[in-house]
């Protein structure tokens, strides 16, 4: 599945997005923080079709995946 | 009057900084609305902060070389690089603007934008424009707007810094 990159963590990944194989997000988050250098450092959010999820939860595949480091808006 | 205020699918990104003359135009397009009484308008401006680095500080790299931090840890922000989840951004400037008609329906209109791109310092990147009947609702709108602008909306900031490093903005 694909996921989303920005900010900060799409400079340590060297990518704006990057394919993962997960079931559920925790895994997501963790094969993740495997494949990016220093995301387990950062402070970041997991967004599932657009929405920040804070809870553990299945993923089919056809989700809209990203990672958000801190917001700097306004 | 009191029919249900319709919003569009709209999209607050602007390339670039925003112009004074951009300002100018949104207020002189309401002059046909002469049930308005009160424009409330905020403005963001790219502020030429002076920024002390700590080396273990995760989110400071430098431009030139990733492991090194920059040659005087501290620097002056030249300008901010913006880039946003844009279609997420546009998402919750729906719901927040949901929010503030809910809270405020005596409100005439509410205009957001936010600039992407590299903005200099002194520069415009942030606009929030409320007009009401009277001032109240305008200006408690606009403060609510902000902030949940700032808290709710994924855009990030890479502040150039003038040794051309850089650190990545937190709204706090």
């Amino acid at each position: 599945m694909r996921v989303l990159l920005f900010g900060i963590i799409a400079e340590k990944a060297g990518a704006t997005e990057l394919t993962v194989a997960a079931a559920s997000t925790h895994a997501l988050k963790h094969a993740l923080e495997q494949r990016i250098t220093g995301l387990n450092a950062l402070r970041y959010a997991l967004a599932v079709d657009r929405r920040i999820v804070h809870q553990d939860q299945p993923l089919t595949g056809a989700e809209e995946l990203a990672l958000l480091p801190p917001f700097a808006g306004g | 009057m009191n029919e249900p205020k319709q919003h569009k699918k709209r999209d607050i990104f602007i390339e670039g900084a925003i112009p004074a003359s951009f300002i100018a135009e949104s207020i002189s397009k309401h002059a046909t609305r002469t049930d308005i009484g009160a424009h409330e308008i905020f403005l963001g401006q790219v502020r030429a902060d002076q920024v002390q680095m700590s080396p273990s500080d995760p989110v400071m790299v430098s431009t030139t070389n990733p492991f090194m931090v920059s040659p005087s840890n501290q620097g002056r922000v030249e300008a901010i690089e913006f880039t946003a989840y844009r279609d997420m951004a546009n998402e919750q400037m729906t719901i927040i603007r949901e929010e503030a008609f809910a809270r405020w329906p005596q409100m005439t209109c509410l205009h957001v934008h936010h600039s992407q791109g590299i903005i200099k310092a002194g520069e415009l990147c942030f606009m929030v424009f409320a007009s009401a009947p009277h001032r109240q609702q305008a200006r408690e709108a606009v403060a609510f707007v902000t902030d949940e602008v700032k808290k709710r909306l994924p855009i990030f900031g890479k502040e150039i810094l003038s040794d051309s490093s850089h650190l990545w903005k937190q709204n706090t």
